[in-house]
């Protein structure tokens, strides 16, 4: 079901390091522990996962395929495996899923195939008030500065920015506004924080 | 008038910031003109033919004396001494720098006005009624709604990249004078048997180069639900919606392929996970909204009659008030008042909807003098003083005269809405504005005009439609073929309650012949024509047949046009 537009056999290259964001907290860089995988040359299974400083983020496509094989549970049980969201992948399709995935995954990603994609913003929208997913969620693919803003009002915490941008002005991009009009995942609308 | 509350002061001014930050990124080459695109877009800065160009929101068409006058400064200083008023209810300056426009924000801002979302792929400026809140025919006042729906929607953080522009229209009157059909949704607003306050969602409707009306896909929707119920839309589309092809993009295209019913069902799907959300709209903020929409201080003054409002009217005089009176001059809601239309297309003009600077502050003055300040601007791209003393109308008459904003011509054949065309987009195929002077020219007897009675005639460069050639009476449509510029008509299109797409008529024709396909249609009709009876009577009573022939009756490059046209899908 996905097509060539939104899981890209290579991947957008991100920085080394991520931008986390959490909720009610300030935004700070990381070293990124996450390798995203494609899962296209399946063959050999999942990457070498020694190789990988952490973890890595599988598609979900992949995971619907193999996490009944035993050394994927091995691993996904030692907190070595999270999943990323294609754009176009259905995730209330798969909410029985997501929901057994809570157990294992530490974090998921949502993948954006071009910055002005906002797929994904729904993806992480979705997650977060209907499939109740309370960890991490992540920013990837093709993430830019002035996108910033709007993944962390829908749901998103860290952000994988494409390699190219420049994270000492991403990090300043959160504070733009002191208000709001409609609410979010952060925060209420102004209006209705001031009358509560 | 609405008036902005500290919230919307600093979103606003926060907002100028963040763009002015954008543009001297994108100024030092730090963002790349790909990745600046949608974000200038999404603040109604286009790039067109020759020049950046400017889209200012003018949300629900209402607006006062100061922002017209800070408008016409901005077209003084940053501009070429115009501004150009357009079909959904913005202004847009087709002269501006890239440099400039961080400052022209800030002045805008100063007045309570912006560019946000005016262009790009997400919620855009909401259009309504210009007549809302003084319509003879109104059931519901729609501000409030708007304005609370302009809130909501304004840097909505989930459906910034939407697949495609995302267009609204608000109605609340029995006459339907936003083309609502013709918008990504239509709310229809009206009171239910006990009298509260509910809306009819229409989707799915949009022009373009596939023209479809939208379909009403919900009920009665108590107002307070409007955000969940359009969080759960705006959902399915941003998720579903066909982002592998610019021209199927549209919402239109969604709910044609799923069907009415089915895209109806899974909204609604969703929306049971969040209509008890606190998304919803409440009562405090209808409160802090609708104060301001109450009526002004009308004065207790009685109805008059025309014989009343032309007693003092010399008679040199009288019969061009009176036709001025017929055309522009609208009912009202408070007896003694009216609503008064300034035509933006005396005969002669540059542009359809264009203002000069001197215009706008002259017109600023007569909203002061004779409409408690404020002003309407509407689909037809005209303006309005909306509460004018009927006892006022032929001194307001005389004013607007001098100012070249008097003609009688409101929905007649020369109130033509056009795009701008191949004078400045540089999507045009052919140009649009030439074409409007040429059928003004032919058509400038104002005693022929008003025989014929209502026609519109719209006219658009391209198949993007922005001049609403669809839906026009008489549509005209720049095509290119081999790189020349030709016309299609379409005949029989119609806005308001009985919203209709026009049908293609066949091949094309050159401009030069133009003024004389339209003067054979209009004869046509004026030869078939029974008593009292509209043009789109008529044409619906004949059908196209005799139209068509008239209008190719002496086409003297049809057989070319034929020729040229073989094989091109209309
Ligand atoms: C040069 C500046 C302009 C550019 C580049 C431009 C661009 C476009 C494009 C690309 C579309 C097609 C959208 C689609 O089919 O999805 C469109 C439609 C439209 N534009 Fe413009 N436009 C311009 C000026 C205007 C003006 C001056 C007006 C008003 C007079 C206007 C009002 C509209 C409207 C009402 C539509 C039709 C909308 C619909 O299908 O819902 N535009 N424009
Ligand atoms: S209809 Fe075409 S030519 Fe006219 S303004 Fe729109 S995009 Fe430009």
């Amino acid at each position: 079901m996905s097509d060539a537009n939104s899981t890209p056999s290579s991947l957008v290259q991100s920085h080394d390091e991520v931008l986390v964001f959490p909720k009610g907290g300030n935004p700070s860089l990381t070293s990124n522990k996450w390798q995203v995988w494609n899962g296209s040359q399946d063959e050999g299974g999942l990457p070498a996962l020694d190789l990988v400083s952490h973890g890595v983020l599988v598609p979900l496509v992949w995971w619907i395929e193999h996490h009944h094989e035993m050394d994927v549970i091995a691993k996904a049980k030692n907190g070595q495996i999270g999943v990323w969201f294609a754009a176009d992948d259905d995730i209330l399709k798969h909410a029985e899923l997501i929901e057994a995935g809570k157990q294992y995954w530490p974090l998921v990603a949502a993948y954006f195939p071009l910055f002005r994609d906002g797929r994904s913003f729904s993806t992480a929208a979705l997650l977060r008030e209907r499939l109740g997913w309370t960890k991490e969620i992540r920013m990837i693919g093709d993430v830019l500065i002035d996108q910033l803003l709007q993944g962390a009002r829908v749901g998103f915490d860290s952000f994988a920015l494409r390699n190219d941008q420049d994270l000492g002005v991403a990090l300043k991009q959160f504070d733009l506004y002191s208000v709001t009009t409609q609410n979010s995942w952060r925060d209420k609308r102004t209006l209705l924080d001031q009358t509560q | 008038m609405y008036k902005y509350d500290n919230i919307d002061k600093t979103l606003v001014d926060q907002r100028v910031a963040q763009f002015r930050d954008q543009v001297t990124r994108r100024l030092n080459g730090t963002l790349t003109e790909e990745a600046f695109r949608p974000l200038r877009l999404q603040n109604g800065l286009y790039h067109q033919r020759h020049a950046y160009m400017l889209r200012v929101a003018i949300p629900y068409g209402l607006f006062n004396s100061k922002q017209l006058r800070t408008l016409a400064n901005i077209s003084e200083k940053y501009d070429r001494g115009y501004g150009h008023f357009t079909t959904r209810q913005n202004i847009q300056y087709n002269w501006v720098t890239l440099e400039d426009t961080p400052d022209i924000l800030a002045d805008l801002a100063k007045v309570e006005m912006h560019a946000i979302q005016t262009s790009g792929n997400c919620i855009r400026n909401i259009t309504s009624d210009a007549f809302a809140g003084v319509a003879a025919d109104e059931y519901v006042d729609t501000r409030p709604i708007c304005e609370l729906l302009r809130q909501w929607s304004t840097l909505h953080p989930e459906f910034a990249h939407l697949p495609r522009k995302f267009k609204f229209a608000v109605n609340g009157a029995k006459e339907d004078r936003t083309v609502m059909l013709c918008h990504d949704v239509g709310i229809e607003l009206k009171k239910n048997v006990v009298g509260e306050l509910t809306a009819n969602i229409y989707a799915g409707g949009g022009m373009g180069r596939t023209p479809i009306l939208g379909s009403l896909i919900k009920t009665e929707l108590p107002w307070q639900l409007l955000p969940s119920y359009l969080t759960a839309l705006l959902r399915v589309y941003n998720r579903f919606g066909r982002r592998d092809n610019l021209y199927k993009a549209r919402i239109k295209i969604l709910v044609k392929a799923l069907g009415p019913e089915e895209f109806s069902r899974q909204v609604e799907g969703e929306w049971l996970h969040l209509q008890n959300s606190d998304d919803n709209f409440t009562q405090v903020e209808w409160d802090r909204v609708a104060k301001h929409f109450t009526k002004p201080p009308y004065k207790t003054l009685p109805m008059l009659t025309t014989e009343h409002i032309l007693e003092n009217v010399s008679e040199a005089e009288a019969t061009a008030f009176t036709r001025w009176l017929e055309r522009n001059v609208k009912p009202h809601q408070v007896p003694g008042y009216a609503s008064v239309i300034l035509s933006l297309k005396p005969h002669g003009t540059v542009a359809p909807g264009d203002a000069t600077t001197a215009q706008m502050n002259a017109i600023a003055d007569l909203a002061d003098k004779f409409s408690f300040g404020e002003l309407r601007s509407t689909h037809e791209q005209n303006l309005v003083l909306a509460d004018v003393e009927q006892a006022e109308l032929y001194e307001l008459w005389q004013q607007a005269k001098k100012q070249n904003v008097a003609l009688p011509n409101v929905g007649l054949l020369t109130d033509i809405i056009a795009c701008p065309g191949g004078d400045f987009c540089s999507l045009a195929n052919a140009k649009s504005l030439p074409i409007a002077k040429a059928i003004q020219e032919r058509f400038d007897d104002l005693d022929y005009l008003f025989d014929l009675g209502d026609i519109s005639l719209n006219i658009s460069g391209c198949i993007n439609s922005c001049g609403h050639h669809h839906v026009g009476n008489i549509g005209v449509l720049g095509v290119d073929k081999d790189g020349e510029e030709w016309y299609q008509i379409t005949l029989g299109g119609e806005q308001g309650n009985d919203t209709s797409i026009g049908k293609v008529i066949g091949p094309s024709f050159y401009a030069d012949e133009i003024p004389d396909v339209i003067t054979n249609v209009i004869n046509t009709y004026v030869n078939h024509r029974s008593e009292d009876e509209s043009f789109i009577q008529a044409y619906r009573r004949l059908g196209v047949a005799p139209f068509k022939e008239a209008a190719y009756q002496n086409a003297k490059k049809k057989e070319k046009a034929d020729a040229k046209s073989a094989g091109e899908s209309v």
